[in-house]
């Protein structure tokens, strides 16, 4: 079809293109190979055929949005397919009597079946017109809609050119390029069609019957769909859409450790005799996956979507974080300030308040669509601010020194941890003096804080009554470190972790369980790295493991109570212990509504992370507040006269909630109980006869 | 600028304090660094932050623990560190005052810190005694310090919220009540390393008794006299309670 002229000038641009997407290929390669090593990958073929086949059926971006995502996978499947229609029509531009109308009927060769060909340009047509349609959605929802969510907070960091709407115009130019390609390929192919209508290519037959057949108008329309591709292809190296290659290849590549395991604060593994310092500083302190991520980020805000400190207003975003990261690196290399990779983070990507607000629920890194974990760079970058001798809230320094004298955030002495167990009916064995079977790691909340000290007592009971063999560890026990490594102290963390490792050490027992889910966590995920191999149980599991053994048996029906649940994101989130509260729940027989966000999808408390350390609080609506709106929403949907309870089973979770309830103006409404206290009731545990005992003065 | 600061190490109260004879019982209690002592180190890498110098941390060790405390100030960003390995769990702040000044006197410091009082004596002897045993002038409840060559500016807290401004001549013992930012933190991971490298030089005390001849008679934990009622319901059945209570001890 093409003049030999037309021939010589494709070719010389083409060259011209490969040469600068292949640079484009390369400045990514290399700055993202200047980061850190990351903890070892194995099996990385595997995984990357598992995230391709995710990718190929588009699960992971269904985790939010499913509308946005149906639409999405027009673009997706219509592009894929477009890459073959490409071919195709660089080969009918080449090869003379190589053309597809009419079921090949002007098909030079004989080795393709008519159905085939038939089949390809169905395809060909319907795909044209889904990316056209899901393409002007997308630009509709950006450009005219304008969807909230694809803005960020006013006091959140941006990048200055984010902030004068690059990463917009970046859309726009791909948006444009889909539909200027995708019309002018139709149109083509209309005006190839010298003999009418072709049934198996519908759109372009619609096409054909406004505009007819033209040759010239099939040359224009072939070098204004292809010279697009031609400029698209460097363009994408150079812009957010690298996450059509980049994605599904850091989704291969994503974390293979348990989701409660940080990489270290200093890589295991020296490239080059490399020193590195604790955290991250600049861009290539964090590791290479994490500059990968910023290559990957769609954008999409997904991540922001979930992020409980973005919606209590903090200039907190996970997806500003990657996109500031991405200009950050873009500047450097294609643009002319290099200089800018030697400022810290703290200035380029994400401010200190920012990097103070994060809970480390998890939400942000479980959403992404391709794999990024915007919270491991904040908690990367917190770790070097600690050691930089950064200024940090006096109520975390407080909580931090507590912890490193006392081995508790509450700056109790440690010989007061047992205390609650002293004050017991029945002896609570000491796990360091006698073998028990189970371990009760009992933590801080749980041993210290007096409004929940009647539940940990609660639990004693149970386990009592239940004939379950435990103890505890007395002052030997300290904080399990998780919230205190998720700040970023990793050396407090490394001194806590040394301290009950030797408390185990002199322990005997065959399992650990616990109260608190970032106990639980921390000794389940992050102990074994340091030693310490042992089955770690959430009470929850315990307890339905009584009933199911007929240990605990439910002598009263709880259905007076309307109950709804809330994860703790260490437990759900982070762990997937989703199902032993629930079937206990079911056991107890209650009244039970789930609240829209559930499971996975949990909103965070807003107390990890060291968060419930903070010595200031922030106005406006905080997260447990708005989590104890959607319980009395999801409540009000299911009306009838029970009394209404928010269940927890975490006792950081009994002191946020309870607290919100009361902020919110809705106690008598509904109550905040530990699902300990449901079992109590169900079980119809016995109770000492004496009143508990008046709290001693301090 | 030579700067020292004179710190000392008391029982903590974060557990209950247990008492053993008529003393608290040194045994079985933590010793933790007085509070104060903080705020003065960090007034005094404060002023080494602003004009150069030194800092030394002086300390007597009562229990053997004191390396622990050292390491923290070391690892917060003093330069040395120095204790008298004194061994008396029971020592008062005069005593102390003695023992620390016999070590700084050899040091010709230009300003010596020292917290303004420690929880357990509560008498503030300490930067008093010091300034009196080295012949120094001492100035108390001091909230910030600037120093320049020979002198500094000194800002102390009055009641009411008051405060005066100083110009001192140095050297000068200053007892400080709060530094004028909160003490800086730490990391553990700094301070293990410290605990790894640093040398801490150690002085023997004297063997005069230099305390302050009081003696102990009786300790023991306050005795709990019951409880406080709280009134509940509405406002005006807790009014009529309070006036009914009122009423039966005869004051209405
Ligand atoms: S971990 Fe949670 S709080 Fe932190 S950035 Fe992600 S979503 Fe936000
Ligand atoms: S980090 Fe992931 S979820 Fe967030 S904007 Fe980027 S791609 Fe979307």
């Amino acid at each position: 079809m093409l003049t030999t002229i037309e021939k010589v000038i494709f070719i010389l641009l083409a060259l011209v293109s490969a040469g600068f997407t292949i640079h484009g290929i390369k400045t990514i390669v290399d700055s993202v190979r200047k980061g850190r090593p990351t903890p070892e990958l194995k099996n990385v073929p595997s995984s990357l055929l598992k995230a391709g086949v995710a990718v190929l059926f588009q699960r992971t971006i269904f985790k939010a949005r499913k509308v946005l995502s149906t639409i999405h996978l027009g673009l997706f499947f219509g592009l894929i397919t477009y890459a073959f229609v490409n071919l195709v029509d660089v080969l009918e531009g080449f090869i003379p009597g190589f053309e597809l109308i009419y079921g090949g009927r002007n098909f030079a060769f004989t080795f393709l079946p008519a159905g085939i060909i038939n089949a390809f340009n169905l395809i060909a047509d319907l795909m044209s017109g889904a990316l056209l349609f899901s393409i002007a959605v997308m630009m509709m929802r950006r450009f005219v809609v304008k969807d909230k969510r694809l803005n960020y907070r006013e006091n959140v960091l941006l990048n200055p050119k984010v902030k004068a709407g690059a990463h917009q115009k970046d859309s726009a130019t791909v948006g444009l390029f889909v539909v200027m390609h995708v019309a002018a390929r139709l149109l083509g192919q209309a005006y190839r069609l010298d003999t009418g209508a072709d049934p198996f290519m519908p759109i372009a037959s619609f096409l054909n019957s406004i505009f007819g057949a033209s040759q010239t108008g099939l040359h224009i329309a072939w070098w204004v769909s292809i010279a697009w591709v031609l400029y698209i292809l460097p363009y994408i190296t150079r812009s957010k859409h690298t996450h059509f290659t980049v994605g599904p290849v850091n989704l291969g590549l994503a974390k293979q450790n348990p989701h409660g395991q940080l990489d270290p604060a200093v890589p295991l593994k020296v490239v080059n005799g490399n020193h590195y310092d604790p955290g991250a500083k600049f861009l290539h302190d964090l590791s290479w996956k994490r500059v990968l991520d910023s290559y990957a980020c769609v954008q999409c805000n997904r991540c922001q979507d979930v992020c409980p400190a973005n919606f209590y207003g903090r200039p907190l975003s996970p997806s500003a974080l990657e996109v500031n990261k991405r200009y950050l690196i873009k500047e450097a290399t294609f643009g002319s300030h290099p200089d800018r990779l030697l400022l810290p983070l703290t200035e380029t990507v994400i401010s200190p308040e920012a990097i103070w607000s994060c809970t480390t629920c998890y939400a942000c890194v479980r959403v992404c669509p391709v794999g990024n974990e915007p919270m491991a760079d904040i908690i990367d970058i917190r770790r070097r601010m600690l050691i930089d001798g950064a200024e940090i809230d006096s109520g975390v320094q407080n909580a931090l020194q507590s912890l490193a004298t006392n081995g508790n955030w509450m700056s109790k002495g440690k010989r007061l941890r047992g205390r609650w167990a002293k004050e017991m009916e029945f002896p609570v064995k000491n796990a360091t003096e006698e073998p028990v079977e189970n371990l009760w790691f009992v933590g801080d909340t749980a041993s210290f804080d007096e409004r929940v000290i009647p539940n940990t007592k609660m639990v004693a009971r149970i386990f009592n009554q239940a004939g379950l063999d435990f103890g505890i560890m007395y002052q030997n026990e300290s904080n399990a470190g998780n919230d205190v490594r998720r700040v970023g102290e990793e050396g407090l963390f490394e001194q806590l972790v040394e301290q009950n490792m030797q408390a185990f050490g002199k322990a005997q027992f065959k399992q650990i369980v616990t109260t608190d889910p970032h106990s639980f966590n921390t000794l389940k995920n992050e102990y074994p790295q340091f030693g310490g191999k042992f089955e770690v149980k959430h009470y929850t599991v315990t307890l339905l493991k009584l009933f199911e053994e007929g240990k605990l048996t439910v002598k009263n029906k709880l259905s007076h109570y309307k109950v709804t649940f809330h994860d703790p994101c260490y437990l759900g989130r982070y762990n997937g212990g989703f199902t032993a509260p629930r079937k206990l729940l079911e056991l107890l027989g209650v009244d039970f509504h789930e609240m829209p966000r559930n499971c996975e999808n949990s909103f965070c408390c807003g107390a990890g992370g060291g968060q419930i350390w903070m010595g200031k609080v922030a106005p406006g609506e905080r997260p447990a507040e708005n989590r104890i709106r959607e319980a009395l929403t999801t409540f009000e949907k299911n009306s009838s006269d029970k009394k209404q309870l928010f269940i927890v089973t975490c006792p950081k979770d009994m002191v946020m909630y309870s607290d919100a309830v009361k902020t919110t103006g809705n106690e008598g409404k509904i109550e905040v109980r530990d699902i300990i206290q449901l079992v109590a009731e169900a079980v119809g545990v016995e109770m000492p006869i004496e009143a508990e005992p008046a709290p001693s003065p301090a | 600028m030579n700067i020292v600061v004179a710190i000392k190490h008391i029982p903590s109260i974060a557990d209950d304090l247990p008492v053993k004879g008529n003393n608290v019982d040194f045994d079985s209690v933590d010793f933790v660094l007085n509070e104060f002592d903080e705020q003065s180190i960090e007034q005094a890498v404060l002023v080494k932050e602003a004009v150069g110098g030194t800092v030394t941390v002086v300390g007597v060790d009562l229990i053997g623990e004191l390396d622990n405390v050292l390491h923290l100030a070391l690892a917060k960003g003093a330069d040395k560190a120095v204790k008298v390995t004194a061994d008396e769990p029971g020592a008062d702040s005069h005593q102390q005052a003695k023992w620390l000044a016999e070590a700084i006197k050899g040091m010709s410091p230009d300003i010596v810190f020292a917290g303004v009082q420690a929880s357990n004596d509560l008498d503030g002897q300490i930067g008093p005694m010091i300034a009196a045993y080295l012949d120094m002038p001492y100035i108390g409840g001091v909230s910030s310090v600037e120093a320049a060559e020979g002198t500094a500016i000194v800002t102390k807290e009055f009641a009411g919220g008051n405060a005066g401004k100083y110009s001192v001549s140095l050297p000068i013992v200053v007892g400080v009540q709060a530094a004028p930012k909160p003490p800086r933190y730490a990391p553990v991971s700094k301070v293990r390393q410290v605990a790894q490298t640093a040398t801490i030089e150690k002085i023997s005390p004297s063997a005069d008794g230099a305390g302050a001849g009081l003696s102990m008679k009786k300790m023991a934990p306050p005795v709990v006299t019951g409880h406080a009622e709280m009134f509940t319901g509405s406002s005006k059945e807790v009014a009529a309670k309070i006036v009914e209570l009122l009423k039966s001890k005869g004051l209405a």
